[in-house]
């Protein structure tokens, strides 16, 4: 399986929260997405009148992960010509990227599910319009994911030049009543993956751009 | 289009199968309840229109929209012109395959927004410098829509002009593209009365119902992000009590009652008398409400005289609007209706004047003053999901 790694540094965490220190110059990792799979869509509508050609127009993600032992931080980068900030009409749909990351054995949870009812999913999600605050989720297979009570994620973001830069940071160890998530741990490794929702192509739910296959992120001890 | 031609693999198939069955129990429903609205009747007075609103629509994001609303026919209607805007089955096979349309997206100033007035300029300025104006919140522009815009309008020329109102809900449909839509099964249909309800939980404010109904009658609440719409009132239906635009109505236009009791009204006005029909059943989806198609008044030759040659209201359109059935239904109606003039009894004219309000509501002729106001111990707002 592809790796992932995410070094230890000795950088604050309000620092790596800047999506433009030094720390995310380089070595980052590029993702390609892809549309996903209309056969999936738990909708028959969108199954029966939606192009699975049109959709997923970001078509490749770069990610690096550092942590300092205490939190993890996540750097995301993708092209978007135009930024949609938030819903400013009905028919118009903000950018978003999640992190997905499965709870159990992950030879045994459907990335293109976002796991099933016994071995479910945890997704970070970011939107511009969440005020920083990216929502943890929880999945038990499609159609099923819902918000937890509380979220211990943040986030700091740039549109600039046709591109989203995203930092999301949060405690390794996460997990509390109403916040059900993923803990992570140095010198452990888990998997990931990435789903991306371009705002301007109507994408929202299940219609976005996903990594087909789950990648090794490694924790550096 | 749609899903690649490539071959669905076994687990494909299995989720496949699984998402139709879930779909199936969400549409599933004991009885179904209804509504019959006779066009004859409808003054246009939006006494309806504001019983919903100050019901259900006046705050938390809400305040947009009208859940109940008479349009003025023809005209574009709200959202401005809704009936161009795609959702729907094409029904195919006699009802066997439901091939669903592509819908667009009404905006927020196609329904019509909300207007601030510039009150504080008027008032801070010298007399005659600034005048009252209308806003929309959206974008600060001037309002060029609304869900009444185009009321009293209508079409053709004196002496022979015509309109009539078209009040509009949910149509709490058989076969509602917006539950078919919903990838996160928010949308169902209640069990005991067959009444769509998006729960308000499940709902992640996607917008893909908004897209699938064809009578754009589906509202976003941009504050809670969420996809809202006529409830058929089922907080009162729980207690025996109409719908408030039933209520409300001063004309005696709508009917309530279940559509498969056959000893229920709308049972008798759609299946026996034949004369409520739906809205463009041609979208596919099976409405629940019914409508009694208008008659109205003969023409007048230029010389004033009354001209029985062709109908005021131009058949083809009466057609467009409630499918070939529209026939029969005005034929009967004329006919019952010579019957009565002639000193004659008709059992439908009896229930089309609707003397007596009680028997318009069936079961639901409880006292709204009655109402119990906390919801009911143990009450179950949504459906667990399987």
């Amino acid at each position: 399986m592809e790796k992932i790694e995410c070094k230890k540094v000795s950088i604050s965490t309000r620092q790596l929260l800047d999506c433009d220190n030094g720390v995310w110059r380089g070595g980052k990792h590029v993702i390609e997405t892809a549309a996903t799979p209309l056969a999936n869509q738990p909708s028959p509508y969108i199954k029966g009148t939606y192009d699975e050609n049109k959709i997923g127009a970001v078509k490749k993600i770069a990610i690096k992960s550092v942590h300092n032992g205490k939190d993890i931080a996540v750097f995301l980068e993708w092209e978007s010509p135009t930024p949609n900030l938030k819903i400013k009409d009905i028919n118009i749909f903000p950018d978003g990227v999640a992190l997905l990351f499965p709870f159990k054995n992950i030879d045994k949870t459907p990335i293109n599910e976002m796991g099933t009812q016994d071995y479910p999913t945890n997704a970070w999600y970011w939107r511009p319009d969440f005020d920083e605050k990216p929502k943890n989720q929880v999945s038990h297979g499609l159609a099923t994911s819902l918000y937890t009570e509380k979220s211990s994620l943040v986030s700091n973001s740039k549109w600039k030049d046709g591109k989203w830069r995203v930092v999301m940071a949060r405690p390794l160890k996460a997990s509390r009543p109403g916040e059900r998530t993923v803990d992570l741990a140095p010198g452990k490794s888990i998997g990931i993956g990435i789903g991306v929702w371009e705002g301007a192509n109507g994408e929202r739910g299940g219609v976005k751009a996903f990594s087909k296959e789950w990648r090794a992120l490694v924790l550096e001890a | 289009m749609a899903v690649n031609k490539k071959a669905l693999t076994d687990r494909e198939k299995e989720l496949a199968k699984a998402f139709e069955e879930t779909k199936e129990m969400l549409r599933k429903c004991e009885h179904q309840v209804g509504m019959v609205m006779d066009l004859n009747k409808c003054i246009g007075c939006q006494l309806c229109s504001m019983a919903c609103k100050t019901l259900w629509t006046s705050k938390e994001g809400r305040e947009y929209m009208w859940w109940n609303k008479v349009n003025t026919m023809p005209g574009k209607g709200s959202p401005k012109d809704w009936e161009k805007m795609g959702g729907g089955y094409k029904v195919k096979f006699g009802g066997k395959v439901m091939e669903p349309v592509r819908g667009k997206h009404p905006t927020r100033k196609e329904f019509g927004d909300m207007w601030d007035y510039n009150y504080n300029d008027v008032f801070q300025n010298e007399a005659g410098k600034v005048h009252l104006q209308a806003r929309n919140q959206v974008d600060g522009s001037e309002p060029d829509w609304a869900m009444n815009w185009d009321e009293d309008q209508g079409a053709g020329k004196y002496p022979n002009s015509f309109y009539f109102y078209l009040p509009r809900i949910c149509n709490h449909c058989a076969y509602p593209a917006c539950l078919d839509a919903c990838p996160r099964n928010a949308i169902y249909k209640r069990d005991e009365d067959g009444v769509v309800l998006i729960d308000q939980d499940r709902c992640k404010g996607y917008r893909f119902c908004l897209e699938a109904c064809p009578y754009k009658v589906i509202y976003f609440n941009f504050v809670t992000e969420k996809s809202m719409k006529c409830i058929f009132c089922y907080p009162r239906l729980d207690e025996k009590v109409a719908n408030a635009c039933a209520r409300q109505c001063t004309a005696r236009v709508r009917w309530v009652g279940y559509v498969d009791k056959p000893d229920s009204i709308i049972y008798k006005l759609t299946k026996v008398w034949k004369v409520a029909l739906p809205l463009h059943s041609e979208f596919g989806t099976n409405p629940n409400v019914f409508y009694v198609p208008p008659l109205a008044p003969h023409r007048l030759t230029p010389d004033g005289k009354i001209d029985t040659s062709k109908p005021r209201i131009p058949r083809g359109y009466l057609r467009y609007l409630f499918g070939p059935e529209v026939d029969s239904a005005l034929a009967t109606m004329e006919k019952e209706l010579a019957k009565v003039r002639n000193g004659g009894r008709s059992e439908l004219m009896d229930i089309l004047k609707a003397k007596d309000w009680h028997g318009m509501f069936g079961e639901f002729t409880k006292d709204p003053a009655l109402m119990e106001r906390k919801p009911p111990k143990g009450a179950k707002f949504t459906r667990p999901m399987p």
